[in-house]
């Protein structure tokens, strides 16, 4: 479960690197830049995955009872990745549909997928949350699930902030 | 209160035609013109650009036009515009062209940051056979249009000039995005101006006007652009959209050339993801498309109003 929840978050990171640097770039080869981008949001957020992580082992050892909060965690996980499962697997067929449909019927994947499914983004990151927090006791539930659905909507704008505020400077690449 | 749909990048600069020279804009004048259209978000936004004594400050509305356009080339950039006007310029060359492999320079109208043609010249889609020119009346945008090409050491050229000049000169003139910022008797003189001898056809891509147009824009822009000034004009560009008649009739101004929109019906959105181009051929070019076209000749629409009317 961790395991999924962690790749969806990297995924995720590296598709909110893209975002963040999209559209400051006007260059035509924008390969490298775009890997860059991606790689940016992979690191941010995976960096706040770490913290996240080191948190919630530590409270796991300390508890009175570990295996207990593991539990409760773990289940607050499963009911999270509920909700992110579909939504993330509807993101990879309109990825996949767009680079492999020929030229109009990849157009329909952005607007009907890629397109509402970012601006639904926010909405399934809280829902997640919510649902994970959704018949927990304690307090250790509500607050990951708050910093991990916090974590994965910092991710794009805090690379659009480091990297990305201002137009991609014009040079030649490579 | 006129209710007229305004695009904010359309009333922010003005250019003399003739010499090119930028002229002072008023931002008092600008949010009347918005304030009697109703239009409160964009005056808001034009409000935020600094004046200098009343007039809108010429480096930061460059500064914003430049962001804008670069925000905008990601959505052209998704929309994959450069092979869909490559699909369409490969049989168009190849039925105005006289003899195979004749040089034709084709000139893209008010190409902003010049996209499309940095595109093609980086792709080599349409062979080595071809000129390719940008204009633009904004100078700001074609000196940024050099600078990406030059960065990228891409074979193009971009000019300063105005849609309506004829100075450029070109076989196949193309645009993207243009017609709809032509407003009444402004798109008829526009295809006038390809009532030229060198003029052999013309591909002009634009948002297909649909109902639910405006709102394919606002969920597309909101997602896609940052600013507020693009995601504005983004949605207003949606209603100012021409119909298949109006462009067609108006494309009668250009003269002797066959006309016709070019988009599977099939694939015809109710969302203004798609854009089509009209296209004209000179003579009975049209003809030599449809040959070169093949199968995708059924394509090729023509409204039957117009074609009632239709020349070539």
């Amino acid at each position: 479960m961790a395991a999924f929840l962690v790749g969806v978050a990297l995924l995720d990171g590296a598709l909110a690197g893209f975002r963040a640097a999209a559209g400051r770039s006007a260059l035509i080869g924008k390969r490298h830049y775009n890997l860059v981008a991606g790689r940016r949001g992979v690191t941010c957020s995976a960096a706040l995955l770490l913290g996240l992580g080191a948190g919630l082992g530590i409270y796991v050892a300390v508890s009175e009872n570990p295996a207990v909060s593991l539990a409760g965690l773990t289940a607050a996980g499963t009911r999270m990745a509920a909700v992110y499962l579909p939504y993330a697997l509807i993101v990879l067929a309109s990825l996949a549909g767009y680079f492999a449909l020929p030229l109009r019927a990849s157009s329909w994947t952005i607007l009907v997928g890629l397109g509402p499914l970012t601006i639904a983004r926010p909405f399934v990151a809280i829902a997640g949350g919510a649902v994970a927090v959704w018949h927990s006791a304690g307090f250790a539930v509500p607050v990951a699930a708050a910093l991990a659905v916090t974590g994965v909507l910092a991710v794009e704008p805090l690379v659009h902030w480091r990297y990305y505020r201002d137009l991609a400077p014009v040079q030649s690449p490579g | 209160m006129t209710g007229e749909c305004l695009e904010i990048s359309d009333l922010i600069t003005d250019c003399d035609p003739v010499t090119g020279q930028r002229k002072p804009v008023s931002s008092t004048s600008v949010l009347d013109l918005l304030g009697a259209a109703g239009d409160q978000r964009a005056a808001r936004i034009v409000a935020r650009i600094p004046t200098h004594h009343g007039v809108l400050d010429e480096r930061a509305v460059d500064t914003l036009l430049v962001r804008v356009h670069t925000e905008l080339q990601r959505l052209s950039e998704e929309l994959r515009l450069g092979e869909r006007m490559a699909e369409a310029l490969r049989p168009l060359l190849a039925a105005i062209r006289s003899v195979p492999d004749e040089p034709i320079r084709i000139v893209d109208v008010g190409c902003g940051l010049g996209y499309v043609v940095r595109w093609l010249a980086a792709t080599g889609a349409l062979g080595p056979q071809t000129e390719l020119v940008g204009v633009d009346l904004n100078a700001a945008l074609v000196a940024e249009a050099e600078r990406l090409a030059a960065a990228e050491g891409l074979h193009c050229q971009f000019r300063h000039a105005d849609a309506f000049g004829r100075a450029i000169g070109g076989q196949l003139m193309i645009s993207t995005g243009l017609l709809h910022h032509l407003r009444g008797s402004r798109l008829a003189e526009f295809f006038a101006c390809h009532d030229q001898p060198d003029v052999r056809a013309f591909c002009h891509f634009d948002i297909a006007a649909t109902r639910l147009a405006p709102l394919g824009a606002r969920v597309f822009h909101q997602a896609r652009m940052r600013q507020p000034l693009g995601r504005h004009d983004g949605v207003a560009s949606a209603r100012r959209a021409h119909s298949d008649a109006a462009l067609l009739t108006a494309a009668r101004s250009a003269g002797d050339f066959g006309l016709a929109l070019f988009e599977p019906k099939r694939h015809a959105s109710p969302f203004c993801a798609t854009i089509r181009p009209v296209v004209g051929v000179r003579g009975d070019g049209m003809d030599r498309l449809r040959a070169q076209l093949g199968r995708r000749a059924r394509w090729l629409r023509t409204p039957p109003e117009v074609t009632t009317q239709a020349v070539g």
